[in-house]
């Protein structure tokens, strides 16, 4: 950072430091070492609420979809992008920036709304898993006990790169998986590559929702948020922006590339059989068994399984970024428990009171699911406007503030994501 | 006492109790043990004016009257030791020296301290963020249902160190002396949690020889991410303060262009030490031994030995042990700093010393260094190269990082600085 004469600022930030100009690692370890919080991030953007919703889109309407994923990957990657320099710039969470720039209150509402949606959405990772397991006959209180306890001994007792590893191998499962299940499915890839360029629209209700859930299940308020907490916990900085960008840009690729896998495999199996009506990932696993052979089924649900417990994961964490951020608390894997203890406490009790939850008897899933993906509708618009402003903010950013371009995209993408949220919210009430 | 959130938003009436706006702000002068608060920002329906101190008759909960008949609609121009209390410091990360760590401002305490209103204290407890979100009355009626008291988290003015990023109105030029005065350890703790722009603004108001011993409680990753902040030439002087093994274990991480440069930039003899302990391999007792180290010739007697200890102690990592060495440097014998100084004045180094000390080579495996110093119950192990002379020292904390497990490492420091806090 350099003032009008070009004379360094007091605050003197890495100016031509050694670093800058220099560079310790070679450029090839240097990229290395950055990537992981975008790979993290859009791999979790794929978990059971997304896989549900990918099956949901493939089973119903067979390939119509595709182009949708097409868009939302260029939304995801301005989001996320945006959410990783501000994280690179600043060195805060989102929360905490929202405190400093807009106040206690808007802090408080975003951390709370982030935390119920979040217990929602945790919760559903915990019928995810069950709903995988008990496919191969494991009963649904002890798959939530190995979950529960397979998380919170991963969070709590390792090291940030630790974490992260794991985090990236349980993706690369979910990837291997759905890209086997789509090829044994055997599609129409023609008609599946045309469906994914050329958008096809409809203003028919039900798929207007279908479109809407899409997106939505993709960009999240969590997402969000985890983006740039996990930026700054691993400690990246303003210069492995172009890392950085690499880094979401794999993420979003991957991401999307997967969640059309899962369509794919939905649309050549259970939409071309006419059997559109499912009503979750679990069944779409169970489904592909007569149609796709049962390699098909297995991998599938092994998937469903992987994401399940990604997204057990990654949201807990997020929420528990977001509200010490928001409230002042030490926080971040690199922690020891009695160091940190509201931040492990608040990922202890997210994951053991979700899988309570899942064990009550005759338990309205579909509404809790709802419910959440109804808060989360709401809070998108707000996170995004708090995330536009703060990139937008030269004196937070830097030099790391967003360019017009980026800026222009950025509103551009939250103006859509605004209307959408808002037709999803009114849909979601209508029905 | 009077909580700054209880006073921001109120009206500020005049003489007739006419309200003519709302307090904005408070600005306080720092630079005294508790800031005084020297005028208010006020919100009237048109623009912010600024009110000097003596023109307010009273301010608290209720909110501010004023003394004057008229005020003075001058736009509000804030003098350099000012500080905006909303604006600076509320909801803002601020370090607390006392806890040794980041928390953030969530509310803050003033009161009447030698005839004056002051910043007494930060609220950095639960009670304050119920205060500003409103709702502290039914959170305090739930607790007291409930049996449990309210959190309540008071810091000292005196205890606090405002982080230079978030003093965003004035280009303030914190001191830091707090800071300076904490044990290395806290220090590197804390500045391990700041965000690279606080860093760099603490590390410029450290001096070199705080920074150099925070650097080496740090663990190595830390380390290389402070160091690749500064500019060549403070990273330079900083290194030159290091021991020269904690300084060569730094520089091992850096590229070879960027070493280079830091070498050109330190004293001459500085870099050549550091150098010359990169040149051995990464497990050999020579990658974590000191070049600085005391070594006397034989012919003197006691008391000089004594005398030439004076001179040159500054310098030396530990002098519990004095080496003694012949012409050609060779290590020939040691005496611990008490046989030295239970020893007649004038009784000959070679009488007193102990023939043949235990050494390792340069090239000795690290774990066996470490299996010296415990057999030996040594605070230093003597390093020679094939020739005997004596190259440098292995001190009892380096040999026994070599051989503990990275987790080990990083918990001692943490587990001693909270014994001794």
């Amino acid at each position: 950072m350099t003032d009008a004469t070009g004379q360094p600022t007091t605050t003197g930030t890495i100016v031509p430091a050694i670093r800058r100009h220099l560079g310790r690692r070679a450029r090839f370890a240097a990229v290395l070492a950055v990537l992981g919080p975008g790979i993290v991030s859009g791999f979790a953007d794929n978990d059971a609420g997304g896989i549900t919703t990918y099956s949901l889109a493939g089973a119903r309407f067979g390939y119509e979809l595709l182009w949708v994923l097409l868009v939302t990957q260029i939304a995801l990657f301005v989001t996320q992008e945006i959410g990783a320099r501000i994280g690179l710039a600043t060195g805060q969470g989102l929360t905490g920036l929202i405190r400093e720039r807009f106040g206690v209150r808007w802090a408080a509402f975003a951390a709370l709304t982030m935390l119920i949606a979040n217990l929602g959405s945790t919760v559903s990772e915990f019928a995810g898993i069950s709903a995988a397991l008990s496919l191969f006959n494991v009963p649904v209180p002890l798959s939530a006990l190995l979950a529960a306890i397979a998380v919170i001994t991963l969070i709590g007792r390792g090291s940030f790169n630790r974490v992260q590893y794991a985090f990236v191998g349980i993706g690369v499962i979910v990837s291997g998986a759905y890209i086997v299940s789509a090829i044994l499915a055997q599609p129409d890839w023609g008609l599946a590559l045309n469906s994914l360029v050329i958008p096809h629209g409809s203003f028919d209700g039900v798929y207007m929702l279908a479109v809407v859930g899409t997106v939505g299940t993709t960009i999240t308020p969590w997402g969000q948020s985890f983006i740039q907490a996990f930026v700054v916990d691993k400690r990246l900085r303003s210069e492995d922006i172009a890392a950085e960008r690499l880094d979401v840009l794999i993420g979003v690729f991957i991401t999307n590339v997967i969640a059309a896998f899962i369509l794919v495999a939905c649309a050549a199996t259970l939409w071309a059989a006419g059997q559109t009506d499912i009503s979750s990932a679990a069944d779409a696993a169970h489904a592909l068994g007569p149609l796709a052979g049962n390699v098909a089924s297995v991998v599938f649900a092994i998937g469903i399984l992987a994401a399940s417990l990604l997204g057990l994961g990654v949201v807990p964490l997020a929420s528990a970024y977001t509200a010490c951020e928001a409230f002042g608390w030490e926080l971040g894997v690199d922690w020891r428990w009695r160091e940190a203890p509201a931040f492990y406490g608040l990922l202890a009790f997210f994951i053991g009171f979700a899988a309570l939850f899942m064990l009550i008897p005759g338990l309205p899933l579909i509404q809790v699911m709802f419910g959440a993906q109804v808060i989360n509708g709401l809070l998108l618009p707000i996170v995004l406007v708090f995330v536009m402003l703060l990139a937008g903010d030269k004196r937070l950013m830097g030099e790391l503030v967003s360019g017009r371009i980026n800026l222009t995209l950025g509103w551009l993408v939250t103006v859509v994501l605004v209307i959408m949220s808002l037709l999803l919210v009114a849909t979601s009430f209508a029905s | 006492m009077l909580y700054l959130s209880q006073a921001i938003g109120k009206p500020v009436r005049d003489q007739n109790g006419e309200p003519i706006g709302k307090v904005a702000d408070l600005i306080v002068a720092v630079g005294e043990r508790y800031p005084p608060v020297t005028g208010l920002v006020i919100s009237t329906n048109r623009r912010k004016i600024f009110l000097p101190w003596s023109s307010v008759a009273s301010l608290d909960a209720d909110g501010a009257r004023i003394r004057t008949r008229t005020i003075d609609i001058g736009k509000f121009r804030q003098r350099p030791n000012e500080i905006l209390l909303k604006q600076d410091l509320m909801d803002k990360q601020i370090v607390d020296i006392d806890g040794r760590r980041i928390v953030r401002v969530n509310d803050l305490s003033l009161d009447i301290v030698e005839g004056a209103l002051r910043l007494v204290a930060v609220d950095v407890g639960a009670a304050g963020l119920m205060r500003r979100l409103g709702v502290e009355g039914p959170f305090r009626i739930l607790a007291r249902n409930v049996g449990r008291r309210v959190p309540e988290r008071y810091i000292d003015w005196e205890d606090v160190d405002p982080l230079e990023s978030s003093i965003a109105s004035v280009k303030l030029r914190v001191p830091h002396a707090g800071l300076a005065e904490l044990h290395p350890a806290d220090l590197a703790s804390i500045i391990d949690q700041l965000t690279p722009k606080d860093r760099a603004g603490i590390l410029a108001s450290l001096d070199d020889e705080a920074v150099a011993d925070a650097m080496e409680e740090m663990d190595p990753d830390t380390q290389v991410e402070v160091l690749e902040d500064l500019l060549p030439e403070r990273a330079a002087d900083i290194l030159e303060e290091m021991s020269p093994d904690d300084a060569a274990d730094l520089v091992a991480d850096l590229s070879e262009q960027a070493r280079q440069e830091i070498f050109a930039l330190m004293q001459k003899n500085e870099a050549e030490e550091v150098q010359e302990l990169l040149r051995y391999p990464e497990e050999s007792a020579g990658a974590i031994m000191t070049t600085e180290f005391i070594a006397i010739p034989a012919t003197l007697t006691a008391a000089q030995a004594i005398e030439r200890l004076r001179e040159l102690e500054p310098d030396a990592e530990t002098i519990y042990y004095v080496y003694v060495v012949d012409d050609d440097g060779r290590l020939v014998g040691v005496l611990s700093l008490r046989d030295l100084i239970v020893a007649q004045p004038d009784a000959s180094i070679a009488e007193v010393m102990i023939k043949e000390p235990v050494a390792v080579g340069v090239m000795s495996n690290q774990d066996d260094v470490a299996q010296v110093v415990a057999r030996y119950n040594l605070l230093a192990v003597p390093v020679v190269d094939e020739d005997g002379q004596l190259e440098g020292i292995v001190t009892v904390d380096d040999a026994m990082d070599a051989i503990l497990p990275t987790a080990w490492k990083k918990r001692l420091p943490r587990l001693f600085a909270r014994n001794a806090g």
